[in-house]
């Protein structure tokens, strides 16, 4: 029996999905398991597997076309067999069709057999791997989906995970590209081209980041303060923890960024006034931090939020805003994370590409943002008389002057500047 | 089969004919008038008197379940109340000789004989020992209720404390006799000598021989009553302790003051119906019930049909036979031939008897007519009578508002506690023995042939080159559980130990081959075929305060003793509010090469049951420590064996079995070979085949293997284990049983669900076929053998290099079995 697929609902903020690529064309087989199309939310992109095996009978849909969520964008079912009844809006035509119409269909059908089609392929998507070669892996770093497995019925099992782990980098490396091929967006489909230029249709998730990015200016009295704070005891402690890392003392790499955050965090419960929502008439005032972490994909900007941020110990905020990372740049990262208002303050971080000084733009309805710089290093008098070079980490933060005045703007900053150089994990 | 007797040919095939004596039935004649010489006028009234106790009590009962209420009491009774209105003569006239120390043991219906007999109990005991008695059951928490406030005499307390202990106990009651979880058909109080009655029918048959024979073996004063129903003579329980009271060898061999037939009276409450079904006439053939203990015994067990509607026929009858017991002539079987006018239960229509028929027994009301009687003859006015009447509908009345009352007497507390029951299912004593006093034994225990026989053991299996002695000279499994039992026979003087085959012979597999030299007849002797009775007189014989152990001589024979060991060995240190111990550990020994019918391994039937203890060792040492537990416990044990294993050697303990005295604790599950790829957790014998696979293993596929006896089946902890999966994150578990249903099954569920995240594979089971255990030649294909383990591990766990497998263990194979049922 033919049955619909249906634009899931990814998160409860969401409405409609762009749809992405089809990777099945209409007619072709399709196994439990296959991927069918990919669609994109707001910032994130997804894939769609077949729930059934058959033949992919109709797609409603085309690339690039914004559907309502729960709304169905294709058929699949056995050769020949009516899809009419699926097409989106097609109920209340069905509902029209005299009723002595569809009882002779029925009639004509009769004897029904039911025919079962078991699927003997393993070739779904679906990784049999035991309990304990999935903990290995994750504590390995060990892509299972690069593994083959040796088990029963190719279960992958701990001694596949041991062999991955124990092969040279290259291969391991080679792993994620092979393993993420439709995470990438699809390509731009080309609109115009000359001798010398082509206008191409932009993705979803840009048309999303220029409008936020262009409101953000238009509807806030942006600016910005620059310090920089001394980073000595940020890199003792980064030291530290690296060479336990390495001593297999820890397992979570602790980075400087994690430091940052941590100290931001402690800066923010002194200024409540800045772990804010401003909202026009009123101001929004959280005792959470929910901190927004800008990081940067392959299909753009993106700010996901780790919820309650401030609950956290040094590792805890490390392995969480890893993860969060992880999950930006994989495109399966929760959408109602994405939403700006899901975080209070955001952090986004270019020390890594030299940046010395920016001027970050915030994330509305937020009420600031910190930009972290470069590392410099910079003369300070170090005793009476004695000058020596000092590593100093720039920071700059942008806040929303209807929201905040200058001074506690940089009283806030100064906090944070405190925080990072007295910072105690 | 005692070489003392000899089976003389010429004699026995001699011809000649049986002549069986007259049956009494009916016989006592004596007028009121008459017996006026045998009683004062208090003992008639009182006699009056308890049977109008039990009439109201029982009427009580009935409105309550009828009408839900009494006296204008309202209660919702929504348990049991099997009544026994219209036999109160019988149960008075029953219990009124009875001494304190007499035993009664009864069925479903037997809050009459309680009342009875306690009230009897209360006219002899002093106020001393009345007063202690109330004050030191569960801590005087049952008597609390009905002395706050008396104002009467202490045995005036004492009757308040019998009729609201019975009925708390009836109404599930923490206060009540057995804090509740007896109920209606279980309520029972052993200071008055009122052993548990049974909601079995015939449950009472063979338990209450196995009280009568502690009484014997221990020289404790007093007789045994077992008040079971007419109906109940068709239960095969029943008619084998009627065969194993009635064992020859209680007068032909036992010696000394020994011999002598048991103290026990069969009382056959004879209310001639079985719920619903007529004993005579439609479900049975006896016609008279007394005609039984002509089938019986040459003393036919003295057996009469008294008139139960007459409590001084009963008790005539009781004078009598009293006498009969002791000149050691037991046991005896009489048939009280009473009726009922109350249902079977409250929702007993009657549709199997007539108006006529329950019209015509009220009419002839013993109530009633011994009442006339006395107001006849002279021994009680009709006012004094009234009294009685009205005093006793006080008394039920104060009792059931008391009783009903939830400040007063509240269920217990499972909300707070939610764990007591499950703390009262085991008593987990240490005691050396159940009673202090010296043992009776033949000789000293080094003069004992087998004590010095192993002394000259190796009780190591190898040499120091490791080479294995040979088969004589090495300390077996059987000499680990021997030295085990003589030690505890010469220590708890109550231990006692029959079975098939036990004595002479030394058990059919050698296990107790010196013991009869040890011991006297009646500490080790061969019981009937009769495994019923074997384990239900072990039940009697625990419950009165001595340690036993009963044999079942194939594991395949316990569902002959069905009931015995699921019903009421495992309930009644629970079901007894803790008063009551266990210390049974019944030997099972689980049988090969004999086919379908002696081959079982049925540990899971055992380990399924709540309330019993399961242990199965496969070693010298951990036979000999596990029995040492076992006898050293209060609770009852279910020890397995193994027939393939008796003369096995000790080859995992260090320095070979100690000679000296230790216990191995239940429920550790023992590494028997250490490993670190895989785990193999074994029950029964078929440890030996594990360590084959896993040698096989590690020389052939480099698998390390860890191979751990489970040992115990309950209690079972499972940390060993789980620390095991942990670090091979694989596990197979293998045992004899037939797979479905299993320990094993459970174990392995257990161990999925506790392990995990650890698991490198589902852990999979190998147990024995679910089909007829086939003849010793084919045997190899139905029993777990090491090749299957290898075969299981390759296709369900872990992919040998270069192995092949021959045994078809893949799901699809699982799933047709299944599918098929076999």
């Amino acid at each position: 029996m033919a049955v619909p697929v249906m634009m899931p609902r990814q998160g409860q903020s969401v409405e409609s999905c762009i749809l992405g690529q089809w990777f099945k064309e209409v007619g072709e087989e399709v196994n439990e398991g296959d991927i069918l199309f990919s669609y994109e939310t707001d910032k994130a992109s997804f894939e769609e597997e077949a729930k059934e095996a058959g033949v992919l009978l109709a797609t409603f849909f085309e690339e690039g076309d914004e559907i309502p969520v729960l709304t169905n964008v294709a058929v699949v079912g056995k050769k020949g067999e009516s899809v009419d009844e699926f097409r989106p809006g097609a109920e209340a035509a069905a509902e029209e069709i005299p009723a002595s119409e569809s009882t002779v269909e029925t009639a004509d059908e009769a004897p029904k057999v039911f025919e079962f089609e078991v699927d003997e392929s393993e070739t779904g998507s679906r990784i049999r791997i035991s309990p304990l070669a999935r903990n290995m892996a994750a504590k390995l770093g060990v892509d299972i989906s690069s593994v083959k497995g040796t088990g029963p019925h190719g279960r992958i099992i701990a001694r596949d995970i041991e062999t991955a782990a124990a092969a040279p980098k290259v291969e391991k490396a080679a792993a994620p590209v092979k393993a993420a091929p439709a995470a990438k967006p699809a390509p731009a489909a080309i609109i115009e081209s000359g001798d010398d230029f082509e206008v191409k249709s932009i993705p979803n998730i840009r048309k999303l980041i220029a409008t936020a990015m262009h409101q953000s200016l238009q509807n806030s009295a942006q600016l910005t303060h620059h310090m920089s704070a001394d980073a000595r005891q940020v890199m003792k402690l980064r030291k530290k923890f690296k060479k336990q890392l390495e001593a297999g003392e820890i397992k979570q790499n602790v980075t400087i960024n994690d430091l940052v955050c941590f100290a931001v965090i402690r800066a923010l419960e002194k200024f409540p006034q800045v772990n804010t929502h401003y909202l026009g008439d009123k101001m929004k005032w959280f005792n959470k931090v929910h901190l927004g972490l800008a990081v940067d994909t392959e299909r753009g900007l993106m700010v996901p939020a780790l919820r309650n941020a401030d609950d956290l110990s040094i590792s805890g905020l490390s392995s969480q805003l890893k993860e969060l990372s992880t999950a930006a740049r994989n495109g399966n990262v929760n959408p109602d994370l994405l939403n700006p208002a899901a975080a209070t303050f955001t952090v986004s971080n270019l020390g890594n590409y030299g940046v010395e000084m920016f001027t970050p733009v915030i994330n509305l309805p937020q009420t600031a943002i910190l930009g972290v710089c470069t590392i410099v290093p910079r003369p300070k008098e170090l005793e009476e008389g004695v000058y020596g070079f000092v590593p100093m980490m720039g920071l700059s933060l942008t806040y929303d002057h209807q929201a905040l005045d200058g001074g506690e703007a940089t009283l806030f900053l100064a906090e944070i500047k405190n925080q990072i150089e007295n910072l105690q994990v | 089969m005692p070489k003392v007797q000899y089976i003389n040919p010429d004699e026995v095939r001699k011809p000649g004919q049986l002549e069986f004596k007259p049956i009494p039935v009916n016989q006592y004649s004596k007028t009121v008038e008459e017996e006026k010489e045998n009683f004062t006028n208090e003992e008639l009234v009182k006699i009056y008197h308890d049977m109008v106790v039990i009439r109201e009590f029982e009427t009580m009962l009935n409105l309550i379940k009828t009408r839900g209420e009494y006296n204008e009491v309202p209660y919702n009774h929504p348990g049991p109340a099997h009544l026994s209105i219209g036999q109160e003569a019988a149960a008075v006239g029953m219990a009124y000789t009875l001494d304190v120390e007499d035993f009664i043991f009864g069925s479903h219906r037997s809050h009459g004989e309680i009342l009875a007999k306690g009230l009897s109990a209360i006219g002899k005991l002093s106020d001393e020992t009345l007063e202690k008695i109330m004050d030191s059951h569960f801590n005087g928490v049952t008597a609390a209720p009905v002395k706050e406030g008396h104002t009467g005499t202490t045995k005036e307390l004492a009757v308040k404390f019998l009729i609201y202990g019975t009925l708390a106990e009836v109404f599930a009651r923490e206060t009540g006799f057995n804090k509740g979880l007896g109920g209606s058909m279980h309520a029972f109080f052993t200071p008055f000598g009122v052993y548990p009655n049974n909601a079995i029918v015939g449950g009472s048959g063979d338990i209450s021989v196995g009280a009568a024979l502690y009484k014997k073996v221990n020289r404790k004063p007093g007789i045994v009553v077992a008040n079971i129903g007419d109906a109940s003579m068709a239960c095969g329980p029943v008619w084998e302790g009627l065969a194993f009271a009635s064992m020859d060898q209680f007068t032909q061999l036992w010696e000394g003051d020994m011999k002598g037939g048991l103290p026990l009276i069969i009382n056959i409450m004879n209310n001639q119906y079985g719920m619903g079904g007529q004993t005579t006439g439609e479900t049975m053939g006896y016609d008279v019930a007394a005609r039984i203990g002509a089938g019986v015994n040459r003393d036919q067990m003295h057996a009469e049909r008294v008139d139960g509607y007459n409590p001084l026929a009963v008790i005539d009858a009781y004078k009598r036979k009293r006498k009969i017991l002791e000149e050691k002539r037991g046991p005896v079987l009489l048939d009280v031939l009473t009726y009922r006018y109350s249902g079977h239960s409250p929702s007993d229509a009657s549709s199997y008897r007539t108006k006529e028929e329950v019209e015509a027994w009220e009419a002839q009301d013993s109530i009633i007519w011994f009442g006339k009687e006395l107001v006849k003859t002279g021994v009680a006015t009709e006012e004094q009578l009234e009294k009685i009447k009205v005093e006793t509908t006080d008394l039920i009345t104060y009792a059931l508002k008391l009783a009903i009352d939830d400040e007063v007497s509240p269920h217990m507390d499972m909300k707070k506690y939610p764990n007591l029951i499950g703390d009262m299912m085991f008593s987990n004593e240490s005691v050396d023995k159940m009673e202090d006093r010296p043992v009776e034994v033949n000789h000293p225990m080094e003069e004992n042939p087998r004590v010095q026989q192993l002394a000259k053991k190796e009780r190591f299996m190898f040499d120091a080159n490791g080479k294995a002695h040979s088969k004589i000279k090495t300390y077996g499994l059987r000499d680990g559980l021997f030295e085990a039992i003589v030690d505890r026979f010469y220590k708890d003087p109550t231990l006692i130990a029959y079975g098939e085959e036990n004595r002479d012979w030394g058990g059919a597999f050698a296990v107790y081959r010196g013991l009869t030299e040890a011991l006297p007849y009646h500490r080790l002797f061969n019981s009937p075929i009769s495994e019923a009775s074997i384990v239900g007189t072990a039940i009697g014989y625990a419950m009165c305060g001595g340690r036993a152990i009963p044999e079942i001589m194939y594991c395949d024979f316990l569902g002959r003793a069905g009931d015995e060991v699921f019903n009421q060995l495992p309930k009644w240190q629970a079901m007894s509010g803790n008063v009551i111990k266990m210390p049974v550990t019944i030997r099972v020994s689980v049988g090969s090469k004999y086919g379908a019918q002696h081959s079982q391994d049925w540990t899971a039937l055992a380990a399924h049951i709540p309330g019993l203890k399961v242990v199965f060792p496969v070693s010298p040492y951990d036979a000999k420590g596990l029995m040492n537990t076992a006898l050293q416990g209060t609770d009852p044990v279910i020890f397995f064996e193994s027939q393939r294993l008796y003369d096995i050697g000790e080859q995992f303990h260090e320095g070979g079995v100690p000679e000296g005295y230790y216990e191995i604790p239940f429920g550790e599950p023992d590494v028997k070979k250490a490993g670190s790829d895989i785990t193999i957790l074994t029950i029964g014998a078929t440890l030996y085949r594990a360590l084959d696979a896993a040698k096989t293993l590690e020389e052939k596929y480099s698998i390390s293997a860890e191979v751990i006896d489970a040992r115990s089946l309950v209690p079972f902890n499972y940390e060993a284990v789980i620390e095991s999966v942990k670090k091979t994150g694989r596990i197979v578990i293998s045992g004899d049983a037939s797979a479905r249903g299993s320990f094993l099954r459970d174990l392995a569920s257990n161990i999925t669900e506790l392990a995990f995240d650890y698991l490198d594979a589902p852990p999979v089971v190998v147990g024995s076929r679910n089909w007829i255990t086939p003849a010793h030649e084919l045997e190899d294909y139905f029993f777990p053998q090491p090749e299957w383990i290898i075969d299981v591990i390759h296709e369900r766990i872990l992919p040998l290099e270069g192995h092949v497998a021959v045994n078809d263990f893949t799901e699809a194979e699982q799933l047709d079995r299944n599918a098929r049922g076999i």
